[in-house]
């Protein structure tokens, strides 16, 4: 997590949570399109397909805030068991655009949301 | 807070198209004030709220000024991470809901 440094910020967010249902299900709720559009919507994503997966273990989506200046980030779910069959979602989000300096070039395109993009 | 101030700054919906406009690149007052219909001394209040909540600052060369987002970006990271930690209970939230319906 501490690789995410940027200009010597680090800045990310890490979130752990207990789940009351087994890690296979859970998996399936974070990384099946249809069950991960009802807690997490595709509106908030940059693309719906993650930009990596490791099945059962670890899948990771670009997101894009819905505000100016519509930072984007990267957010990664951990999924593992603990000791009771439950689980533990650890959830990991980073800017991904840190340097605001490498963004000042892009136009300012006051539609860049692209909300209708296809899945 | 400088979280309190960076909502309020982009609350408004002309410093929100003024902070966009400048998110483009750098620019004077007078370019900013193109496209909207605003007084040059209501355009120095909204750029001095936006200075205030450091998502802009002010470039001097020779006689003219140009604006142009804070390269350090501090205040819109605090802003960003202050959101996200709200967020992220809410969807664990409702991912929670979602287990337990997918409970058949």
């Amino acid at each position: 997590m501490t690789d995410s440094t940027v200009d010597g910020h680090t800045e990310d967010l890490v979130l752990d949570y207990e789940l009351d249902a087994p890690p296979e299900k859970v998996w399936r709720a974070i990384s099946n399109p249809v069950f991960r559009e009802r807690w997490l919507p595709k509106a908030e994503l940059v693309d719906a397909e993650p930009v990596s997966s490791t099945p059962g273990e670890e899948i990771r989506y670009r997101m894009r805030d819905d505000e100016p200046p519509f930072l984007e980030s990267i957010v990664t779910f951990q999924v593992k068991p603990d000791t009771a069959g439950r689980t533990r979602l650890r959830i990991i989000h980073e800017l991904a655009d840190m340097t605001i300096k490498q963004r000042m070039p892009r136009a300012a395109n006051s539609n860049r949301r692209c909300l209708m993009r296809a899945a | 807070m400088i979280q309190n101030d960076i909502f309020k700054a982009l609350a408004d919906p002309t410093r929100c198209a003024i902070f966009e406009k400048l998110a483009g690149g750098s620019m004077n007052a007078t370019a900013l004030r193109e496209g909207l219909a605003i007084s040059q001394p209501a355009m120095s209040q909204h750029l001095q709220v936006l200075r205030n909540a450091r998502l802009v600052r002010e470039e001097r060369q020779g006689r003219f000024v140009n604006y142009e987002v804070d390269p350090d970006g501090l205040a819109l990271i605090a802003g960003w991470l202050a959101k996200y930690r709200a967020y992220w209970p809410q969807r664990v939230d409702a991912l929670q809901a979602l287990l337990k319906d997918m409970d058949q």
